[in-house]
């Protein structure tokens, strides 16, 4: 199995742990900067801040693999993804918008 | 005063704006300065959290103090994020940004302060990249955050302290986060201020020991007899004095290590430890844990101390905070022979108390060439123990500290497996990376 795929997966299934009121999304960046994807695990309970666990950092900086990791990743868990930094990119396979709007504090 | 012989340069602080939280808000891809997130270590010693760093917009909305609030302190704000400490990560940043500083000048006009701050002396060096300093400031802002996404605060000065009075009283609060201090603005910019403890050098105790001799602000400081307050402080009169006409004579290239150089370890307990035997265990892991690193520097020891922090409760019944006590050694870097050494100081001196804090250190170092024989063992049997040692070592190096561990680290009290990955005392991040 991927070395990527298995420290998201790994680190996921211990980091989510189902509490009640609780909405959890995993959080995809892109660090033009590092040259990364970043991964991330955030949690939060209802009316209360959020947590943000980080998962792992995805080395291979290139859409087509990011595209391939996630439905691996999908086969494993159903957690809505959500994108960040990647406003105005495409994805490789079906040239679908990845994010549609910028967020507020990026 | 005349300035004309003192030391005339060009000389940058930068530190980073929030550094630990705003490196957590780019790698989640938003803009340091409107993130709000908190960076809080969840160890077991901080009693349930203890907030580290907040990004700048959630400092001015929460009031929060870097490694003063709690988790109890943070507001349940949905908005908020609160986000574990990854001290691997913020190393690798400084350094980078230590990089970025190298464009901009020699290796050795660069000294990096601490995790977010570094003098740059710019003096032979700034006109290649700018007509005024301040230009050459913000080019160097606009590298760091091109290429990292970091912001950083610039104090510039004639000389060091000018440049670090310069960036903690008005970069931060600057639009360009850009600010100087030049000899013949010292009394506009240095003696105005009314807090001392504002001041790079001044805290609790020094203020208190200036008012008590009516000094009340920098204005007061500037203005008194220096003899006088050399005869009262000491060298620290004078180096005050100096402080307060933005005087440093120091030469950045002209670095001067520790005359005596020490090394050991401490660590706040996650509980009050009562029972001996728990309190033992964990004096010999540090003192294990500082012998190790003893080794990693090849470096022998002759002198151990041990400082013990009581309880709260432990304290108001003691009268005393803990106690501190040295020993000297015959020069070593063994376990067994720095772990007896202490253990006999808080055998001597322990009284039953709770305590929370433990701190090993060793001082009068020497080089490690040669290994000390007693008359009293076997030559071959004082060998091989010094040779288990470095054996463990070596293991641990290669295969990582958890996968060797002495058996009284299982037992009730041992923090050494948990605090392993420890960097600095707090989570150093993604153990698989």
């Amino acid at each position: 199995m991927n070395e990527d795929l298995r420290y998201i997966e790994e680190r996921l299934d211990a980091g989510f742990t189902r509490r009640m009121q609780t909405r959890y999304q995993i959080m995809v960046t892109n660090d033009p900067y590092d040259q990364t994807f970043n991964f991330f695990l955030n949690s939060q309970r209802r009316n209360q801040w959020q947590k943000s666990l980080p998962l792992h950092s995805v080395t291979t900086y290139r859409l087509a693999y990011l595209e391939a990791l996630l439905e691996q990743l999908r086969k494993h868990t159903q957690l809505t993804f959500l994108f960040v930094g990647f406003t105005g990119q495409r994805w490789p396979s079906n040239q679908q918008f990845i994010q549609r709007r910028r967020l507020g504090d990026e | 005063m005349n300035y004309e012989h003192e030391p005339h340069g060009v000389f940058f602080l930068i530190d980073n704006k929030s550094f630990y939280a705003s490196v957590e808000a780019v790698a989640r891809g938003m803009n340091p300065l409107k993130a709000r997130i908190v960076v809080m270590s969840e160890a077991d010693n901080t009693n349930g959290g203890l907030v580290l760093a907040t990004s700048p917009d959630a400092k001015k909305r929460y009031h929060l103090q870097a490694n003063v609030s709690r988790a109890r302190d943070v507001p349940h704000d949905p908005q908020l994020s609160v986000v574990p400490p990854r001290m691997n990560l913020y190393i690798k940043r400084n350094l980078q940004i230590n990089d970025i500083f190298r464009r901009f000048v020699a290796d050795e006009d660069l000294m990096p302060y601490s995790i977010d701050e570094s003098i740059l002396d710019l003096t032979h060096s700034w006109r290649l990249f700018g007509n005024t300093p301040k230009e050459v400031a913000m080019r160097i802002q606009h590298t760091v955050r091109r290429e990292l996404g970091l912001y950083t605060t610039v104090g510039i000065g004639d000389n060091p302290v000018q440049a670090k009075l310069a960036l903690d009283l008005y970069a931060k609060h600057d639009p360009d986060l850009i600010s100087e201090i030049h000899y013949e603005t010292v009394p506009e910019k240095i003696w105005p201020i009314e807090h001392l403890t504002d001041i790079w050098g001044i805290g609790h105790r020094t203020e208190a020991h200036l008012q008590r001799l009516g000094i009340h602000n920098m204005g007061e400081l500037a203005h008194v007899d220096p003899y006088e307050l050399k005869a009262e402080m000491g060298l620290i009169g004078q180096q005050l004095y100096a402080l307060a006409w933005g005087i440093d004579r120091s030469q950045l290239r002209q670095r001067r290590g520790p005359k005596n150089a020490s090394l050991g370890n401490s660590q706040v307990l996650p509980r009050d430890y009562v029972n001996q035997n728990e309190i033992e265990v964990v004096i010999k892991e540090v003192g294990e844990q500082v012998a190790s690193r003893l080794r990693h520097h090849h470096r022998l020891a002759a002198c151990v101390s041990l400082s013990i922090g009581f309880a709260y409760a432990a304290t108001s019944v003691d009268g005393r905070s803990g106690f501190h006590q040295e020993m000297r050694i015959s020069p070593t870097d063994q376990n067994s022979e720095i772990v007896a050494a202490i253990l006999k100081l808080f055998n001597q001196n322990w009284a039953g108390q709770a305590i929370r804090n433990v701190a090993v250190y060793t001082s009068r170092l020497s080089p490690a060439t040669s290994q000390q024989l007693n008359f009293f063992e076997p030559t071959g049997q004082q060998v091989r123990r010094a040779a288990t040692d470095h054996v463990v070592d070596g293991i641990r190096d290669r295969f990582g500290f958890t996968q060797l561990v002495y058996a009284n680290s299982l037992m009730r009290g041992g923090t050494a497996i948990n605090r392993a990955s420890l960097v600095g005392g707090h989570n150093g991040g993604n153990a698989y990376e």
